[in-house]
Parts: structure tokens; sequence; C-alpha cells
């Protein structure tokens, strides 16, 4: 493979080497890169694209910009837009007057995959990050023993806005109203002694001859230590005992002072946000994260949760950063309970089940989807997918497998055979090649559905999209939608006859060639996934198809084998989509580089789930960051 | 306005009527509430996604406006002397970004300008006219501003490369801060309101808390210096709210105050003692859709009678992902709207339309019954109702709906259908704040005119 001949073993840690163990050089590459972008790219983009893809930017893609700049951060979005219209033959449009042939389109499509070389080296910045919700919520309960439900009050986040997270009027104060609750709780009554938690986290009743103030820093500095995730800096324990002053001066005993010092720590930015421990001395503008932050970074992304005791030692003696430590931490946090915020956090994002509770199914149809079958269809994702990373199966189990989880609601909607009586979900193994794996899954197939109806157009962008990592061109813009065929048109017709016509438009056929099969090859699933031999016409279902690659199928068990058989093509979407959760950001530029890299080991072991998390977390992009430039 | 003594009395009947323990009406000082017999002008917005079905929206006539208003409308028959339609306003051409169109319909709603379209993938529109409102007049009550919405955003899209937050959000409060909108009613009762039951007992503020606030302001200083400057943005978003908790601190600090002056035997309030008590506001148990968005109607009304804000939005349903199981059938909103020739589209959209314009006519025949000064709490405020297409068809933006109810502490002359208005939307955002007394620097968006056809 070519890939691997590029690949630059230990690269990741090894920070400022540019040579590999091979001996790949990436200012060779570099330069490779430049020569296909000057002599193949650029004439290609400059002869059929950038009359409408200008500097006047339509549909959002500007090549006018990633001509000039093709490595820069903001370009390779749009080089991966112009490659997913241009692999489709989607552009340039049927009606333009210059169309590359199918040769150029592949050639197109190849150099353009070069083009991330040109991508100067970097780990991008540590953006800072207010605490998600759940974060917030978590780091109360790990920090102060309060339940979680004492965060219910903030609003919801609404996904892939992350950098968003505005908040109202209405809402500003609720970090403060919840501050004081977490205070409230921590703090006995008048006249009873002190809660153990009070002492742990307050130290014990002032004895006579200490100096208050002194013994309030020392409260400030360990309160501080846990809170802000780092130990704080003078100036800030400056500011804390200022509010324990306040406090004693305002005739507050001691206690109730260091009650009021918390509350200034539960509304600090330090304590709401991620941030960045201290400008580094460096004069590199790329540093490796300090390993507080290392400690920040892993377990926000694994557990949703802060550091614990046994992760801050290791940062506090300056070992976490060390490959080897690193690694060891990984499994350990993944085999604690705290981990299942992996799925909650990503799994159910990712799998686009996340907002099943909420989800509108027409209760005339579907009377049966009830809070409890809503929940079980969750349970049962959550736990297929634990599964698959506490045994470090391959990805490809994840789409094809012999086992799933269910309870009495759930064995009903699927039609087990097995008698599985009430509610508890427990682990069986499937006789039926149809189901098993997240595509024969009634979470997944529910959530790509429409109220009423089966939508093979969501199912097909779904696969492709979340499984398979490929980029789906957007519909354009005033398309008729299915059901506005007229009547007459469509009497008689099975749902694939009607979408097919839909087929019969030039605009339409290119992307909807790709998509229909595979959401064709679902449609014995009804709309929360239910196996049914005929249609809502009472028409036979024919779910045979083709994949773009010529492969065909007839069932949706041979359409799970094929998939499962592209495991790089699994792996990679699956490593991407970590990494973007765990740095908090898009993938772009120089990304793509080090996602190779990492492809290349994960191969080494049949694509493993765990070791796709293992090699996400000690990978160059995890573990450095830009601080200039 | 009539003086008693026996207002505090009252005030604290209101008071448990409502479980309201919190917003009493909140006022600067005495001597300004003593001077203001009038009571505020309030603003409020709601929205509703994808356009009308034209011709059974708007009236044939002034004559069929009063006495027979075409089915969309129909409710607002009993009131429809204290409404105003104006027909002709155009929305901001979107002609760069022709794929957005519901990306563009509810965020161009109140800016009535396109996002930036270098920066598209990140929010950078403009202030809305609600926050420019808030900044006027938002240091006088509480809560500067108000912000609801139905339902969450489920639905991702990013048209034409825009961010999808363009999608679910009317109000900005800058031209890269979208204001979120609360969803759960219980939620905003509780906040503005205080704890049901519990009616007697104030929520105290901590007196130190400002304090401590502002000690924490201090020291973020120094954590700021050290970020990047797109770190240093999002920071100063959250420091900002800070801010805003701190001020409202203060106001609730100096409505204790009053509330001691009261007991005191000091009069102080501008409200007056035959003003109607706060309405009573019901959680919805189940899940109809016409149920909370009457809670929220509700939650707008009791908002502006204790003048715990003066300006609010209200997204009744945001585009796509909507449906209407009560109206007997399920299918989204959005999926009807494109209904080319087909007469069943046309009847559900109808009664969508008809839905929605039924909640606005709810919220506004309560207010229009609740006594206020010398009127009606309608009359002291301006209620719009609209959406941001024409049309969801065609997409078409020359001719939006819009419904306008109140009188604006009389700079509305309401009663009227202007059926040949020529002005775009901004023109009628720009109208409306002059109406409310905003000071505007510059007009809003595209606007170059006021509509002074629609003023009094």
């Amino acid at each position: 493979m070519e890939r691997a001949k590029l690949i630059l073993s230990q690269f990741a840690l090894a920070g400022f080497l540019s040579v590999s163990a091979e001996g790949v050089d990436e200012a060779a590459l570099r330069e490779e890169a430049q020569k296909v972008f000057d002599e193949k790219v650029a004439p290609f983009v400059k002869k059929y694209c950038t009359s409408c893809h200008g500097s006047r930017a339509k549909a959002g893609i500007n090549l006018a910009s990633a001509l000039k700049n093709p490595g820069g951060e903001s370009a390779s979005l749009h080089w991966k837009k112009a490659v997913a219209n241009v692999k489709v033959h989607d552009m340039p449009p049927e009606d333009s007057s210059k169309k590359p042939t199918d040769e150029e389109r592949l050639q197109f499509i190849k150099w353009v995959g070069k083009v991330k070389y040109l991508s100067k080296r970097d780990p991008g910045q540590f953006v800072i990050r207010r605490l998600t919700k759940t974060e917030y919520a978590n780091t109360l309960r790990d920090l102060y023993g309060v339940d979680t439900s004492i965060a219910d009050s903030l609003p919801e986040e609404v996904a892939g806005e992350g950098f968003l997270n505005s908040i109202s009027s209405l809402q500003s104060e609720l970090f403060l109203g919840i501050a004081n609750k977490v205070v409230e709780q921590i703090m006995a009554s008048k006249g009873k002694g002190l809660t153990a938690n009070q002492k742990r986290l307050f130290g014990e009743e002032l004895s006579k001859g200490t100096d208050p103030y002194k013994a309030a820093r020392g409260v400030a500095s360990s309160l501080a230590r846990d809170a802000y995730r780092r130990p704080p800096t003078d100036a800030e324990l400056d500011v804390l005992v200022d509010v324990y002053e306040l406090a004693r001066k305002n005739k507050l005993n001691h206690t109730e002072a260091l009650g009021l010092m918390l509350k200034a720590v539960l509304v600090s930015p330090q304590f709401l946000f991620i941030t960045p421990a201290g400008e580094p001395k460096s004069k590199e503008s790329i540093v490796l994260l300090d390993d507080y932050q290392l400690a920040s970074r892993l377990s926000y992304f694994l557990w949703a949760a802060p550091p614990d005791a046994a992760l801050a030692a290791l940062a506090d003696e300056g070992k976490l950063h060390k490959p080897e430590v690193l690694r060891g931490q990984v499994a350990r946090l993944l085999k604690d309970k705290r981990s299942r915020a992996l799925f909650d956090g990503f799994g159910a994002q990712w799998l686009r089940v996340n907002d099943l509770d909420r989800r509108v199914f027409d209760p005339k149809t579907f009377p049966q989807m009830t809070t409890i079958l809503r929940k079980s269809m969750m349970e049962e994702a959550r736990l297929f997918f634990e599964s698959i990373l506490s045994e470090n199966q391959s990805v490809a189990r994840l789409v094809d497998s012999d086992y799933t989880f269910v309870n009495e609601p759930l064995a009903k909607v699927y039609g087990l055979d097995q008698s599985v009586l009430g509610s508890k979900m427990r682990r069986v193994k499937l006789t039926n090649p149809n189901r098993g794996g997240i595509l024969g899954m009634s979470a997944t197939l529910a959530s790509t559905s429409f109220p009423n109806r089966t939508s093979p157009v969501l199912r097909g962008v779904w696969v492709l999209e979340q499984i398979l990592g490929e980029r789906v061109p957007p519909p354009p813009p005033d398309i008729p939608e299915l059901e506005e065929q007229a009547r007459s048109e469509v009497e008689g017709l099975t749902l694939r006859q009607r979408t097919e016509l839909h087929q019969s438009e030039a605009t339409c056929r290119n992307c909807h060639k790709v998509l229909d099969p595979i959401g064709f090859g679902l449609e014995n699933f009804n709309a929360i996934g239910q196996w049914r031999e005929k249609n809502d016409e009472g028409l036979a279902i024919d779910s045979a198809g083709k994949l773009p690659n010529g492969k065909s199928f007839s069932t949706p068990a041979e359409l799970k084998g094929l998939l499962a058989q592209r495991e790089a093509d699994l792996a990679r979407n699956l490593t991407e989509r970590l990494m973007s959760y765990a740095l908090g950001r898009q993938l772009e530029g120089y990304d793509d580089v080090v996602i190779d890299q990492l492809m290349v080991k994960i191969a080494k072991n049949h694509y493993r789930v765990r070791d796709i998390i293992t090699e996400v977390v000690t990978s160059y992009l995890f573990t450095y960051r830009r601080i200039k430039g | 306005m009539k003086m008693t003594n026996s207002s505090h009395m009252d005030r604290r009947t209101f008071l448990k009527g409502a479980g309201v323990s919190l917003a009493l009406p909140f006022m600067d000082s005495l001597t300004s509430a003593a001077a203001s017999a009038r009571p505020p002008v309030r603003l409020a917005f709601m929205y509703m996604p994808h356009g009308v079905i034209m011709d059974q929206f708007w009236p044939d006539n002034q004559d069929a406006f009063l006495n027979s208003p075409p089915p969309i409308i129909k409710s607002l028959q009993p009131v429809m002397d204290q409404c105003l339609m104006m027909k002709g306003i155009s929305g901001v051409p979107i002609t760069p970004f022709k794929g957005a169109p519901h990306a563009l319909e509810l965020s161009t709603w109140l800016t009535a300008r396109l996002p930036n379209a270098s920066t598209r993938g990140r929010i950078n529109i403009a202030i809305s006219a609600d926050q420019i409102m808030a900044n006027y007049v938002g240091a006088q009550t509480s809560l500067p501003s108000l912000e609801l919405a139905t339902m969450p955003q489920t639905w991702k899209e990013n048209q034409e490369g825009l961010h999808e937050a363009y999608y679910s959000h009317c109000s900005y409060r800058s031209p890269t801060q979208p204001v979120p909108a609360e969803i759960d009613p219980r939620n905003v009762l509780t906040r503005l309101f205080g704890k049901r039951g519990k009616a007697g007992k104030v929520t105290k503020s901590n007196p130190l808390d400002r304090q401590m606030l502002d000690r924490v302001l201090g020291g973020a200083r120094d954590l700021r210096r050290t970020l990047a400057k797109v770190d240093q943005d999002k920071l100063d978003e959250y420091l900002d709210s800070v801010r805003s908790v701190e001020r409202r601190i203060a106001a609730i600090e100096s409505r204790q105050q009053e509330a001691a002056l009261e007991k005191a035997g000091v009069r102080s309030s501008k409200r007056d003692a035959s003003d109607s008590p706060p309405i009573e506001v019901k959680i919805p148990e189940g899940d109809k859709r016409s149920e909370y968005m009457q809670v929220m109607c509700d939650l707008t009304i009791l908002a502006f009678q204790t003048d715990t804000t003066r300006v609010s939005t209200y997204i009744g349903s945001r585009p796509n992902g909507a449906s209407y199981p009560e109206l007997g059938f399920s299918n989204q909103h959005h999926s009807q709207t494109h209904y080319g020739n087909d007469q069943e589209k046309i009847r559900k959209v109808a009664a969508i339309n008809e839905l929605n314009v039924a909640q606005y006519a709810y919220m506004v025949k309560k207010m229009h019954a609740l006594k206020e000064g010398e009127g009606t709490l309608l009359d002291n405020c301006i209620m719009m109702w609209g959406s941001g297409l024409e049309d969801g068809n065609k997409h078409r933006r020359d001719n939006l709906p819009f419904i306008l109810a109140g009188k604006g502490g009389g700079a509305l002359k309401t009663g009227r259908f202007l059926s040949n208005i020529k002005g775009n939307q901004g023109d009628l955002l720009t109208t409306l704040l002059s109406c409310v007394g905003v000071p505007l620097d510059r007009p809003i968006g595209i606007s170059t005119k006021l509509i002074n056809e629609i003023k009094a």
C-alpha cells in the first residue's frame, strides 16, 4: 500500500522528528504534493469549477481561496466537499459546457488526496470550552458528592453547537443558583458538628491560635487544585482569600466564610471552562500539553468527568505524558463505570440515536413506541457499543454481529423465538443473520425514519455518512419531496418504484443511485425496526441492490456482510469522529496526515475499537498544542 | 392613576394567587416611579416558520378584516379592533444564499440582514431588534429580555454552508452571539417567579453574592490575558453573563428595599390598585402542542404584567421538524408546505397556520381582558406575530405575513388593514422600535425608511 510507505512510525510522540525510521521525510512529501497540485489539481479546478465556485463561493464552496492557500486550515473542508460532489458526478452540473471524463474525475480525487501534505505540521490550538451540562454535573458529583440532578435546570446543549454554548439572561444565574445548592448541601446546619464532606473539603474546625487567613489560604489551595484541575496561581489564591475576608468582615464565621469561598470557586471561569494552565515558557510554537491539561483532556474524553485522584497524582508527578503510562490510564479509565459517558456523549450522537426519546412516532401506526420501549432501544444500543469496546472487538462487529441485548418489550419488536421475560436487558445470541449489529437494530432504524414510514434516503445517508464516513452532497434547494408526486403518477407503485421515479430527474439521479440501494436494502425493517415482508401498500419488498463498487446483495444480512468487509473505512470514520470529539474541534489540514499514520497502526491488529481509542489518546494531536502562529 | 394606601395588601393577595414570590414590579427609584404615571411600553415577537396559505390569510379589504376575516386569522375576530395588518412588507433578499431559505427565515426575521458570507460556518449576522431594545430598556427590569421557544431544534442541516444555529435562533445579542431560547415552561416559571407553593417567602439573595461575583470577575482578568483572542471572546460571553447576574441581584435588592418601604407605609409602586392581579400559569400535563404554546404565551403575559421584562421573543416553532398530531395528521410542517397543487396539503398547511394564529389570539385576547392603568395590558404593548417566508411552497419573501396587536401606549392605530404598504422587514422593525421609544443610531438591517402609516 502506498499509504503504508508514507507512514512515520512512532511519529506521533516524537514531536520534532521529520524523518521517519523508514526514511520517508515530510519535506519530500510536501514537495511532491506541491508538484501534483500545481500541475494537476489547480488546472482541473480552474477548468471546471471556479467559474461558479470562485470567490463568489456558490453553495459555500470557495475554491478561489483554496487555490491560493491549498494547505490552509480552512481549505481542507472545501476540498472535501469538492471531492464529494465530483465523485458522484453531481458536479460539474449536467448542463455545463465543460465536463471532465470519468478518468479525469478519478485522477482529481486521487490528487486532492495529496493536498493534505501541503499543510504545515500542526496539532491545533488548545481551544478553551465550557464544561457541557453533563460534564458540569459529573464534576460536581465527583468533587463534592452531590447528586448529578443538581444541574438539571441547566439548558440542554444543542449538539454541534458546542462552541456557541451561549447563555441567555434567564439562564445566566443558574450557575450561581447551583453553586448555592452545592454549598448548602455541604454545610452542616448551625450548631451541629461538621459534615464528612465539610471535613474533607475544609479541614477540621479551626483550633485556637491558628491564623484563620493562613488556614483559609490552605483550604483555597486544595479546593482550587481540584476545581481548576491544576495548581492555582498565587493571584488566584489571593482572589479566594479576598472572598474569605469579605465574608469574615461581614460577620460570617470561619466555616461560613469558607462556604462563600467555595461558591466563588464554583462560579469562576477556571472551574467552568477547561483552560490551558498558564502561559508556557517555551519559545517553540508547538509544545506538549502539560500533564494537568492532559489529565483533563483524557478524563473528560472518556468519562465526561474530572480527573480522579490517580490521574491527578500522575499529573503532579509529571509522568502522565509517557506513552506507556497514558496507555495504562486509557485501559484503567475504560474499565471504570464512568466510561459509559463515552456512549452517552459520543456513541449516541454518532449513531444519531440521542433524541430517540423525543422523536415523534405516529401513535396510530406505532402505539407500542412507549417511553419504556424507547428506553430499552437506547439501552440496547449502549450495551452493544460497550460490549464491542470492553471486549476490544473489531469495528466490523459493530456492523455485523451475532448477538445483541434485549428485554421483553424489545424481544417482541424483534419477534425473537427465545423466551425473554421482564424489563431487564440481557445478552442474547441471534440466529437470524438479518439482525445483529447497528444496521439491524431498532434504535438506529427508528432514528432514521419518518413518524409514519421508513425513509430509504435517510437510511442511505446515515450509512454512508455516519458509518462509512463518506461525504454526501446536500440536496439542491427547492427539490420536491417524495410525497409531492402526483397521486395518479404513483398509484400502485412501491416506495422503491416511487423513489426510482425520483431518480429519473437528472439533478437527483447521481446522488440517489448511491444512497437509495443501501436504504432499500434495509426496507424489510419498518419505521421502528420490526421485520416485514410486505410494505405499507401490501406489496412484497425487494431488498436486492448493488453497492457503488458493483457488489450486489439480496438481503439485509448480505448488505451488512458487504459493509463489514470495509473495515478500513469503518475504522477510519470512527477514528476521525473520536478524535474530533476528544479535541472538541473539527479535523482539518494536517490532521488527515496524523489520522493516516494512526490507521496503519490500528490496521495491524484488525481495527479493534479499544485500540482506536488508545491510539487517539497517545496521538500527536491529543498530546500537543500550538501556542503561536 | 389612583394611589391608595391599601395597595400593599392587595399586592400580597396577588402574589399568593399567582405563586409569585420574586418578581414584584421593579422600579428604579421612588421618585422616577412617582413621576412616571404611565405604565411602560412592551414589545413581543411570536414566530411561525414556512409562511402561510396566502389566500386564506389576507383579508380582501378593511370590511372583511373586521367582519369576515379569512380562516387563518378568524380566531382574532373578537379583538380585530385591537389588531393591525399591513400587506406589502418584503423580506431580506437572500440571493447570495439561494439554497438556504429555511436557514435564513428565522435568523433574518429580527435582524433584517444576511449573515456574513465569508464566515458562514460561524455565527456572524447582526444584533436583533429585540436585543437592541433590551440594551435600551433592559436595565430597568430584572430580566433584560425573555426568549422562549416551544421545543428544541432537532433539525440539523448546513444549508449553503451556513452554521446550523441559523436555523434555530432569532435573537442575537451581538453579531456573533445568538441567544438561546428556553423551552421548558416550568423552568421559566420557577426562575422568573420563584417556587410555587412558597408564595409568602421571598427568595432571598445572599447580600454578599454581588461582592463575591465582583471579586471573581476581577480575578478573571488575569486569566483573560493569557488567552488567545478567540478564547477571550468565549470567556467574555460568560463574564458578561456574570455581570448580568450581578445586575439582577441589584434589582432584587432594590425590590426588597421597595417592599420594606411599602411595609413602612410608603407607597412606591407604579402598579395601580385597580390593575388586574397577575395571571395564574398552569403547566400542561400532556404533550399537546397547543397547550405548550399557550403556557409560553401565559409566561409572556405574566412577565409583562409584572414588569419582569419589557421585550420578549417566542419561537412558536422552528423551521422544519414540527408536527401537530392534534390536528389529526402526523406529517411534519415543512413536508406539507411544498404543496404544488395538492389540495390535501394546502388544507394541512392552512390548519397549521390557523392553530399558530389561534395561540397568538389566545394571548392577545387574554391581555385585552387584563386591566392596567387607564386601559388594558394590551394597550401598553405591541405584540407582533409573523413568519420569515411569505409562502413555503416557492419560498417567496415579497409579502411577509405579519399581524400586530396592541396600541403600544398609543403609538399604533389599530383596527385597520393596510392593503398596500411599501416597505421591507427592516423598515417595520425600525418603525416598531420607534413606536416603543427606542432611539436608534442607524436603521435596522436593510431598512431605508419608517412605515408611518401604521402609527397613530
